[in-house]
């Protein structure tokens, strides 16, 4: 019998430091691992704790993953502290991922805020690698500031390409900042696009996806088409332990990505 | 009278009986392959021993134990993983429990849904319900908190059990639910006998008692038919009686760790004798920090919504993913909340016109 508690072994390749409080961890599974756009690990530093992370890198890339993890608590004080050579534990993939198949032949647009860009970078490979699939490729991401623009360079590199139509904003800019400043909901509108057939996937902090949402539903977006990646304590990872639970779900069995039309009714969800 | 083989399923129908002394002779056979314990008396409570202690403190029949059945699949502090190996750290033999009441066996069913799992099943919940033996019992009286027949669930054991056990003239008449428990009477046969009709009368008079006592305390509590109670829920979300109910809770978790539904948990790692050991321990939703996430953010930072949430949880999720009311009406988060919060007054007050 599978035992799903039991952590695969992986090597610490190497950190990058994205800000103060941010860093990607390149990391090598001694197992073969591999994940889809939206799942999540439950990565561990050994016998100090364990908490869930969705990958950043890309998911076709099977000998190594990257985890961009932001230092919140004790666990990721602990993976923070983290050398290359270091050992970690990997639990997963977790959780159902993005239903990439249904973003075929649909304007696709994607928002993220904050270290939601992380997760977001992931799904971002995947829809560059089927980009001529989609009838329209459309991102808005936002941070609070210019230096909290984690992975900056790689998404000033996307924003030269012609496969997406693309704008950054910083609640508040500096001196290397050229672009719009404000929250990601005043760069939603006036795009062109059909807004009551837009596939919208929404990830970030959970204030910024509430009022995304409620700019999606203003702008014509479907409730169905809305795809929310939702927050909750996680210990378990597969609806055993009972933290995560959502109305009749659990966030990371039957999520973590959700339709609001699954989940608006129920309380709590953006807390 | 000892059994015929060949006309074993002929005696079955019949019905089978063993003197209490012979039970205890079968549980020192059983003693071989599996872990037995056995309810005992504990000053007011019946409280499970491991078998092999003095055999006259031993009670079959009367009520539910202090502890829930979760206490032997489902371990409060359990070490469910060692370094990077796939092995399950558990390696004892499978329980057999005796004794167990009808309430606790309707708890295993919530259980069952949650922990057996071909992807992600419990290792040793799994061992445990599939290698264990359930030897259940009749209850022959009921505790002043019982209240199982409004939860839908008879006081003598229908399901999910091996063998059942109904005290009559000083033994036992004995019921056979599953292969595996008919396997045990195969092999021991010479320890029974054919039930009189006599002690079946006698079967049949205690549990007609015993229910009519229960249904007598359910009618004073005014506790909602069950059916009901996922609707009462529902509607009463906004309600106040979950603050009114919740002014006394002092947030010890007690009605989560007693409840034979209640699986919740939290892993836990640490490093213990140079290796790394994972731990899954009991977790309690009433309890701040249940649902607060590493941002800070918690969807129920109020008392009040937790305890809603733990009647949502029992009433309206279980009934909608698994079709079972998540309550067994054992009645133990009852007798173990300091708070006196009872489960059947605030069922009672939600069904209540305001």
């Amino acid at each position: 019998m599978k035992n799903p508690y039991r952590s695969i072994e992986a090597e610490v390749l190497s950190v990058t430091t994205e800000t103060p409080t941010i860093k990607t961890f390149l990391l090598k599974p001694k197992e073969e691992l591999t994940f889809k756009p939206g799942q999540f690990m439950e990565l561990s530093a050994p016998g100090l704790g364990e908490a869930p992370f969705t990958p950043s890198s890309d998911s076709e890339i099977k000998e190594t993953m990257e985890i961009t993890i932001v230092k919140v608590g004790k666990v990721t004080d602990e993976i923070h502290k983290l050398k290359p050579g270091d050992t970690v534990g990997l639990r997963g993939p977790l959780g159902k991922g993005y239903p990439m198949i249904r973003f075929i032949g649909q304007e696709v647009l994607v928002i993220g805020g904050g270290v939601g860009l992380a997760p977001i970078r992931t799904l971002m490979y995947d829809l560059f690698h089927m980009s001529d699939k989609l009838s329209k490729l459309v991102y808005r991401g936002g941070c609070r500031n210019p230096e909290e623009l984690i992975f900056r360079k790689e998404l000033e590199g996307w924003m030269k390409r012609d496969d997406i139509d693309m704008v950054l904003t910083v609640d508040e800019g500096d001196d290397t900042w050229n672009g719009p400043v404000g929250l990601v909901t005043t760069i939603m509108d006036g795009i062109d696009m059909n807004y009551s057939r837009v596939k919208a996937v929404v990830c970030g902090p959970p204030i910024m996806m509430k009022f995304a949402t409620f700019k999606l539903k203003e702008l014509g977006v479907r409730d169905r088409n809305i795809y929310l990646s939702m927050e909750k304590n996680m210990s378990c990872g597969f609806g055993k332990c009972g933290h995560c639970r959502i109305g009749p779900y659990y966030c990371c069995k039957d999520g973590p990505v959700f339709t609001y039309d699954m989940i608006r009714d129920f309380p709590g969800i953006w807390d | 009278m000892p059994l015929d083989k060949t006309g074993l399923k002929f005696y079955f129908i019949a019905m089978l009986y063993i003197k209490r002394g012979n039970l205890f002779q079968l549980l020192k056979f059983l003693s071989g392959g599996y872990r037995v314990f056995v309810p005992s008396r504990k000053g007011d409570n019946i409280a499970f021993t491991a078998f092999g202690e003095s055999e006259e403190d031993y009670v079959i029949g009367e009520f539910r134990s202090f502890e829930p059945l979760k206490a032997f699949y489902f371990l409060g502090r359990e070490k469910v993983a060692v370094d990077f190996s796939p092995e399950n750290p558990r390696n004892d033999n499978p329980p057999c429990i005796v004794g167990v009441k009808s309430c606790d066996l309707k708890g295993l069913k919530i259980l069952d849904f949650v922990f057996m799992d071909d992807e992600y099943g419990d290792p040793t919940y799994m061992k445990a319900r599939t290698a264990g033996l359930i030897i259940s019992a009749d209850c022959t009286k009921a505790a002043e908190t019982c209240f199982c027949t409004a939860m839908g669930v008879n006081p003598w054991p229908e399901q999910e059990y091996d063998i059942n056990l109904s005290e009559a003239d000083k033994g036992f008449v004995v019921e056979i639910g599953s292969d595996k428990g008919q396997k045990v009477i195969d092999d021991h046969t010479a320890l029974f006998q054919e039930a009189t009709e006599d002690q079946i009368h006698s079967r049949e008079h205690n549990r007609t008692s015993v229910k009519q006592h229960i249904e007598k305390n359910v009618r004073k509590k005014n506790i909602p038919p069950v059916k009901r109670l996922q609707r009462i829920v529902r509607k009463n979300f906004e309600s106040d009686i979950w603050s009114e109910e919740a002014a006394t809770c002092v947030e010890c978790g007690a009605c989560n760790v007693i409840c034979p539904t209640c699986h919740c948990f939290l892993l836990y790692d640490q490093k213990s004798d140079g290796s790394l050991a994972r731990y899954r321990i009991w977790d309690s939703c009433m309890i701040k920090d249940f649902a607060r996430v590493a941002g800070g953010e918690n969807p129920r930072n109020r008392l009040w919504m937790r305890l809603r949430n733990r009647f949502e949880k029992k009433f309206d999720y279980f009934p909608s993913v698994a079709d079972e009311i998540a309550c067994t009406g054992c009645g133990r988060c009852i007798a173990a909340c300091p708070g006196k919060i009872d489960i059947r007054q605030v069922l009672a007050k939600l069904s209540a016109p305001r």
